[in-house]
C-alpha cells in the first residue's frame, strides 16, 4: 500500500490526477460488479435476438409503429409493467413520450425469469437509462403479480 | 536532346496508359448498365417474350382498387409481409423506409407491400400502419385482398415464398425479398430486404433502370 502511494507521489501531478480520477470513476460506477456485467452481456444478446427487430439495435423504435426504448417516459414510470409485458405481451394503446402507439406486442413466453432480468438489466442501463442491476428475485416477484393482459 | 526525347516518350506512354484505363473503365460501366430480366423467356421468331407480373385485383390502405394497370409504366419495388410479424418484417420495413425516403419525390417509382395475412391486416389496419410509418398512399401501396390470390400472385408472378405454416410462431412463412419490377412488369432484380448492403444495391439498380426510360 505504502509502495503504491509513494509510487503515486512520484508521478507528475497531471499523471497522478489522471490515475486518481480513473480510480474514483471505476469505484463509483455501481454497475461494474461481475454479476451486473454477466446480466448485461447476456441481456444484450437476448435483446438482439428477441427485441431489436422491432425496437431496433439502437432502441430508437420505428416511427409511430414500434415505440422507442432509448428515451422513454413509459419505461421510467412503469418498471413493473415493462417486465410483465416482456412475458405476457401488450395490446397496443400506449402513450410514450406524448405519442400514442397502437401496435400489439406478443409476449415471449419462452423467456425464463432470469432471462427477463437480464433483458431488463440491459435495456434499463443502455442509451439514457442507468437503473443498475435488476435482480432475478425481484423480477420473479413482479412476474407473479402481473395483471392479465387487457 | 536525347533526354528530351526520353522524357517525351515517357509522357506519351503514360498518357496512352491512362487513356486505355479510361476506355476500359467506360466499357465495363456500359456493360453493367443493363439489369438482367428474371424468369423464363419465350422466343417467337424475332421477338423475345419475358416473364411478367400477372393480372391481379387488390385494394390498398385507402380502399382504392390496385391492379396491374395501376402499376403499368412505373418502376416499383414489391415485397410480402404482415403487420403482426416479429421476425423479418420489421427489418424489411426499416429497409423499405430507406427506399421510400430515396424515391419519395420521384414520380417514376412506387412501392408495393402485400400482406400475407389479409384476415388480420384489413384496410383499416393497413391505413393506420401506413400512417404510423408516415408514408403517403400514392407512393407506397399496402395491398390486401383474398388470401389465395395474394399467395398465387406471390408464388407464380414474383417467385416469392408466401404461405401459412402452423409450426412457425407467427403462423406464416415468407421470403424477405424485395423485387424490382420495370415499367413493362418484368422482374429486374431480387434483393434480401433484411440486408442493408442488398438494399444499397437496389437503390443503385433503380437508377440504372430509370435510364432505360
Amino acid at each position: 500500500m505504502i509502495r503504491v502511494i509513494s509510487f503515486c507521489f512520484k508521478l507528475s501531478p497531471f499523471r497522478f490526477l489522471f490515475f486518481a480520477s480513473c480510480f474514483l470513476l471505476s469505484s463509483c460506477g455501481k454497475n461494474s460488479s461481475p454479476k451486473f456485467n454477466q446480466y448485461y452481456v447476456q441481456g444484450e444478446s437476448l435483446y438482439l435476438r428477441h427485441c431489436s427487430n422491432c425496437h431496433q439495435k439502437d432502441g430508437s423504435g420505428l416511427r409511430r409503429v414500434y415505440p422507442p426504448l432509448n428515451t422513454s417516459d413509459y419505461m421510467q414510470q412503469n418498471f413493473e409493467a415493462v417486465i410483465c409485458l416482456i412475458r405476457y405481451g401488450k395490446n397496443g394503446g400506449l402513450m410514450i413520450n406524448g405519442q400514442q402507439f397502437n401496435q400489439p406486442m406478443k409476449g415471449i413466453a419462452s423467456l425464463s425469469d432470469l432471462e427477463i432480468a437480464e433483458i431488463t438489466t440491459y435495456i434499463y442501463n443502455t442509451w439514457t437509462h442507468e437503473k443498475g442491476l435488476v435482480e432475478v428475485k425481484d423480477v420473479s416477484v413482479i412476474l407473479n403479480n402481473c395483471q392479465p393482459v387487457r | 536532346m536525347n533526354q528530351f526525347i526520353k522524357h517525351l516518350s515517357v509522357r506519351i506512354i503514360s498518357f496512352l496508359f491512362f487513356a486505355c484505363c479510361l476506355l476500359l473503365a467506360s466499357c465495363t460501366r456500359q456493360k453493367e448498365q443493363k439489369l438482367p430480366v428474371f424468369g423464363e423467356k419465350e422466343i417467337t421468331g424475332s421477338d423475345t417474350l419475358y416473364h411478367t407480373i400477372g393480372n391481379f385485383k387488390l385494394v390498398d390502405q385507402d380502399s382504392a382498387l390496385v391492379t396491374q394497370e395501376t402499376l403499368r409504366g412505373k418502376i416499383y419495388v414489391a415485397d410480402f409481409f404482415f403487420t403482426s410479424c416479429r421476425t423479418i418484417c420489421p427489418i424489411m420495413k426499416t429497409q423499405m423506409l430507406r427506399v421510400y425516403e430515396s424515391v419519395q419525390n420521384d414520380p417514376e417509382v412506387l412501392l408495393v407491400s402485400h400482406t400475407i395475412d389479409p384476415e388480420y391486416d384489413t384496410v383499416a389496419l393497413l391505413h393506420d400502419y401506413a400512417e404510423r410509418l408516415g408514408v403517403k398512399s400514392d407512393k407506397w401501396h399496402f395491398l390486401t385482398g383474398a388470401k389465395d390470390s395474394i399467395y398465387y400472385l406471390a408464388q407464380t408472378s414474383y417467385f416469392a415464398t408466401a404461405m401459412e405454416d402452423e409450426t412457425d410462431p407467427d403462423g406464416f412463412i415468407h421470403s424477405g425479398a424485395f423485387l424490382l419490377i420495370d415499367k413493362k412488369g418484368r422482374i429486374r432484380g431480387k434483393y434480401d430486404g433484411t440486408k442493408e448492403t442488398d438494399v444499397n444495391q437496389l437503390l443503385k439498380d433503380i437508377e440504372i433502370l430509370k435510364k432505360e426510360g
